[in-house]
């Protein structure tokens, strides 16, 4: 029986005799983050691209963080979190085709967009979230998988919209400070409602819902607000998704992305903020990055796979049979997997057909990172930052134990 | 909203819903076959296997390449016709691959995750089904999308049932209609024989009436066929999509035989009770979770052979998608869990989407399996066969 | 007799042609500590379950401090001073000792949520002092040791007894305990018998328990109500329990 750290309250918070300048000084920090990083990034010089894929992770760690707070805090099983996302970008669609942005400055527009968009998804995550949070588990799952479809199949037939095809948005932006201003935001939202007393009862519907009734909290009330909450932040991240890309339409939101938040909020670990957001950052980039690779031959393709496949199997039996010592595990894995992939390789290049088969990295990348998926998923079920959060102590400790 | 619903009513044509409802079936069987693999293993495991529908699209493609060993290649010289013996072979392979790949994903994928959080074992099935989709089209022929020869299939021929006979009066005025046409016809090619001309635009204007009276009589009789034609109702579907049916119908009675009637069925559903009594009354669990998947996803097979046969669709490795979130709205319409059930809700929703496209609306088609499945879920949210569990206290 | 501050009248309720609990009828003066027995399947559990709002009844009556129950959420019934523990311990687990009390302890805050969004101060200092409190409770249950042990991890009794603390943070006028002894050893029920008491002494509760152990209740309750197929066949103090023919039977074999 060891000491864990627990989730929330590890130090009982105290309010810091300074506590206004503190907090003040913390906001416009944050602002002026967002803001220099928004600048760096513009002069980069490497141009639209860059600031494209730092504003789509910065949106990804929303979306990831929100979902989270549904998921991971609240444990409710909702797998349809792209809809509201959804209807966060559609509602700045509509905002821009109704009124012009032209002669308005372009980041005050956007943030209009935001806020609309938000809006107009909580109301969205109300309609859904009351009749659906009466449902458990899988039920919910599949009610919000359903909602979630319904809502991107409607846009697909509203021709005012763009029907299937999409719509354009003006002005089409980057919003780099914004989206990671929003980032920060939902990040905040999300610690400081662990770090007080309001945090529980959340918590508490995760643990054991009926137990949680029977201490006095009104279960839908409390899952309803996760879920509206989640849906706001989503639909705010929406809002600027519409004006990064400059064009949305009903297939940028389909079932593949709400899977795709879903992982980042597992894979990280659910319940961990810190793993939502950093999870969301690598499982975006790796595509992306995937895509500049150079192309593979056939051989190498399939022994490498056959290698990863190999050595998940001889870790997970050993870690069935023996329990512990990961270390040297990953060795006694590492090296008949390695030679036996080598072997595999050099006999597949003497098939003709296959040794002359190359396969451009842009065909890989998808399979890598479901492979990357499984193996995380068979080697760390719980998430790769379990239930842990991210603190200035823990680093600190670290940090100690490094030096020392 | 009342008023556009009647609306609606009139623009369908009464005489054609015995036929849609014919077509749903047809879908519906497939959708109920891929359901039955979804209701059983969550029957068993409690899992949603999301790479379902990817063992459906293996099926398909196992059934393509039956359909090339055993002569149907894509090089083929046409002229060969398939008989029912090939078309055996074919449903075999693919329900023995598919039923392979479903024991090897249980295997390799979901056993190792038994123990771990339902949401885990979640995204494990998640990433199968993204490695089955992007893997497969490395290997496997996609562009472009193959079909299965059609010549394969020697069941082409449409049989007709006739359900109410045609109006005897309108068929008279048929009859009329066709010797009138028939009358104008020989009187206009008499003329264009005494002009000497072979096309009759090249006639001389006196001729014109000859040539306007034949057009007007040939669209009376058009008229007069298609008034005799609706005042009957007649189901017509091509042989094969009957004996998809039959094939169906015979997969779900065979199951029925098997989960109630034999011993391995009988643990399947000591299984589906109760997984740790049944473990600890000396159930080799394991063996019996292989087995569901392997009858489960051969299943899926033979639907994905089917579809690929029948109804002759395209495939790419992305097939099982829409199948597989079909066949899964259908398993949990009928009640996931529940092997009637999936049938049940299986036929539902092909008979309902067909009915969406028959009222032309069929931009909603995709909408309306979700509606119907929130509809169900959220007033009998153990489905319509099924029964939601209440946690005891 | 003091007034009664819980009372159920002819209380009833049927799974579909089970009746689980027949009109079944008591009532606990204030600060009582009751018992409730009875063989296995009596609906002692269900009975709880009415009370608390887990089930609304089928017919008949449950009334708390004079008003009615009957069909009542959880959340509400907790919010009017009744809280409970479960059979099958039901703690939060993957929070720490202390976060579970501090859950129960909740149910009276009275910062707000948006607050709580922007870390205000009022949402700090009353998490705070919900933590003092919830320390304090710990103690009195004797569980300040494990006060940031995942509550997943403590051993049984312990687990019985956070419950308890828990339940009680909740500040509630009643405390519904459904087997709080079980699996406990002798020593371990000696002493819960003496803090029950000190809760019903200290915290001015009435104390309603559901319980296995004869011994147990027999030298705790000072009013025990026996069920056997969801009907009352006894009320009375432990002595009239005790020596009641009609118990005895229900009990057969077993000794009272």
């Amino acid at each position: 029986m060891s000491v864990v750290p627990p989730s929330i309250m590890d130090h009982a918070p105290q309010v810091a005799k300074n506590f206004w300048p503190v907090r003040l000084a913390s906001i416009v920090g944050a602002v002026a983050f967002a803001a220099i990083l928004d600048q760096l990034v513009k002069s980069a010089g490497s141009g639209l691209l860059a600031e494209r894929m730092v504003t789509l992770a910065a949106l990804y760690v929303t979306l990831s963080v929100s979902l989270n707070l549904v998921n991971g805090i609240t444990g409710q099983f909702s797998i349809g979190h792209a809809a509201f996302f959804q209807v966060g970008a559609y509602a700045a669609a509509i905002f821009s085709m109704q009124r012009s942005p032209a002669g308005v400055d372009p980041n005050l527009w956007i943030l209009g967009s935001s806020i609309l968009g938000g809006l107009a998804a909580g109301l969205a995550g109300l309609l859904v979230g009351l009749p659906s949070l009466r449902l458990r588990g899988d039920y919910l799952a599949i009610v919000t998988l359903g909602f979630g479809e319904i809502i991107r199949n409607f846009a697909n037939t509203q021709a005012w919209v763009g029907g299937a095809y999409g719509t354009n948005v003006a002005p089409k932006q980057a919003s780099v400070g914004l989206a990671i201003l929003l980032a920060i935001v939902s990040i905040a939202v999300c610690r400081n409602l662990l770090r007080t007393a309001h945090g529980l009862p959340f918590l508490s519907i995760r643990e054991d819902e009926v137990a949680a009734s029977a201490m006095g909290v009104n279960s839908t009330f409390y899952k309803v607000t996760a879920f509206v909450l989640a849906s706001v932040l989503a639909g705010a991240a929406g809002g600027i998704f519409a004006h990064t890309e400059g064009f949305i339409s009903p297939r940028s939101f389909g079932m593949d992305l709400s899977f795709m938040i879903l992982t980042m909020v597992v894979l990280g670990g659910s319940g961990s903020i810190t793993g939502s957001a950093v999870v969301a950052v690598v499982l975006f980039y790796l595509p992306e990055a995937l895509r500049d690779a150079p192309a593979l031959r056939g051989p190498v393709v399939i022994s490498a796979i056959v290698m990863l496949i190999a050595l998940t199997a001889s870790v997970k039996r050993m870690d069935n049979f023996h329990g512990g010592e990961r270390k040297r595990q990953w060795l006694v894995g590492l090296v008949p997997a390695i030679g036996g992939s080598v072997v595999l390789g050099l006999l597949l290049s003497f098939v003709p057909d296959l040794a002359k088969t190359n396969f451009e990295a842009d065909r890989l990348r998808m399979v890598i990172f479901s492979l990357a998926l499984i193996i995380a998923m068979l080697l760390r079920p719980q998430g790769i930052f379990a239930h842990h959060e991210f603190s200035w102590d823990w680093l600190r400790s670290r940090l100690k134990r490094r030096t020392a | 909203m009342g008023f556009e619903v009647l609306g609606l009513w009139a623009a369908v044509d009464v005489s054609t819903l015995p036929q849609q409802f014919a077509n749903g079936l047809v879908t519906g069987s497939i959708y109920a076959l891929v359901a039955l693999g979804y209701t059983m293993v969550y029957g068993v495991l409690r899992l949603i296997n999301f790479a379902h529908g990817e063992v459906f699209m293996l099926g398909m493609f196992a059934a393509l390449f039956a359909s090339w060993w055993l002569g149907f290649g894509p090089n083929m010289i046409a002229g060969a016709q398939g008989n029912p013996l090939i078309l055996i072979a074919m449903l075999t392979f693919a329900m023995l691959v598919s039923g392979l790949i479903g024991v090897g994903i249980e295997r390799f994928a979901y056993r190792p995750m038994r123990n771990q959080s339902r949401i885990a074992s979640l995204i494990t099935a998640i990433g199968v089904s993204l490695l089955i989709q992007h893997g497969g089209a490395l290997f496997l022929p996609v562009s472009p999308p193959p079909s299965i020869r059609e010549d394969v299939n020697p069941y082409r021929s449409n049989v007709t049932w006739q359900i109410l006979p045609k109006d005897g009066g309108l068929l008279e005025k048929v009859k009329l209609a066709q010797i009138n046409a028939d009358r104008a016809t020989t009187a206009l090619n008499d003329q264009m024989k005494a002009e000497g001309v072979n096309s009759e635009f090249d006639l001389s204007p006196a001729s014109q009436p000859l040539r306007q009276e034949k057009s007007t009589q040939d669209r009376a009789l058009r008229d007069a066929q298609q008034a005799a034609d609706q005042s009957g109702v007649n189901v017509t579907l091509s042989q094969g999509k009957v004996i998809l049916m039959l094939t169906t119908l015979f997969l779900m009675i065979a199951l029925r035989f098997l989960v109630m009637n034999t011993p391995i069925g009988r643990q399947m559903r000591a299984v589906a009770h109760d997984f740790d009594s049944a473990s600890l009354m000396g159930v080799n669990v394991n063996k019996v979770v292989l087995f569901t998947f392997f009858v489960g996803s051969a299943l899926a097979g033979a639907g994905g052979m089917m579809a690929a046969t029948f109804q002759g669709d395209a495939m790419t490795t992305f097939s099982g998608l829409q199948y597989g979130v079909k066949g899964f709205i259908a398993a949990v319409l009928g009640g996931i869990g529940n092997i009637p059930g999936a049938v049940v809700g299986g036929i539902l929703l092909g008979v309902s989407e067909v009915g969406v496209t028959a009222f032309g609306m069929s931009e909603y088609k995709d909408i309306i399996a979700f509606v119907i499945l929130i509809l169900v879920l959220l007033f009998r949210p153990g489905g319509i066969l099924g029964s939601a569990k209440v946690e005891k206290v | 007799m003091t007034e009664p501050i819980l009372k159920l009248e002819q209380a009833t309720i049927r799974f579909g042609g089970l009746v689980a609990v027949n009109e079944v009828s008591f009532s606990v003066a204030k600060g009582r500590l009751f018992g409730l027995i009875g063989p296995n399947g009596a609906g002692k559990t269900t009975c709880f379950n009415l009370i608390t709002g887990v089930y609304a009844p089928t017919s008949g009556q449950i009334l708390f401090q004079g008003r009615s129950l009957g069909g009542t959420k959880p959340h509400r019934i907790a919010h009017a001073g009744i809280a409970r523990t479960f059979q099958n311990i039901r703690l939060f687990g993957a929070l720490s000792a202390v976060e579970n009390v501090m859950l129960g302890a909740f149910l009276r805050h009275r910062s707000s949520l948006a607050g709580a969004l922007a870390f205000m101060p009022s949402n700090i200092k009353e998490s705070a002092e919900l933590r003092e409190r919830s320390l304090h409770l710990l103690e009195v249950l004797g569980l300040a040791d494990f006060a940031n042990h995942r509550s997943r991890d403590l051993p049984y009794g312990k687990q019985r007894r956070l419950e308890i603390a828990r339940a009680m943070a909740t500040q509630p006028t009643m405390l519904l305990l459904d087997e709080p002894a079980a699996g406990m050893n002798p020593q371990e029920s000696v002493d819960l018998q003496d803090t029950v008491r000190r809760i019903r002494d200290e915290f001015d509760m009435t104390v309603l328990l559901i319980e296995h152990d004869m011994k147990f209740v027999m030298n705790l309750c000072e009013e025990i109500v026996v069920l056997d197929h969801g009907e009352v066949i006894a009320h009375g103090g432990p002595s009239d329990i005790r020596s009641n023919p009609k118990v005895i039977e229900a009990y057969l074999g077993e000794a009272v």
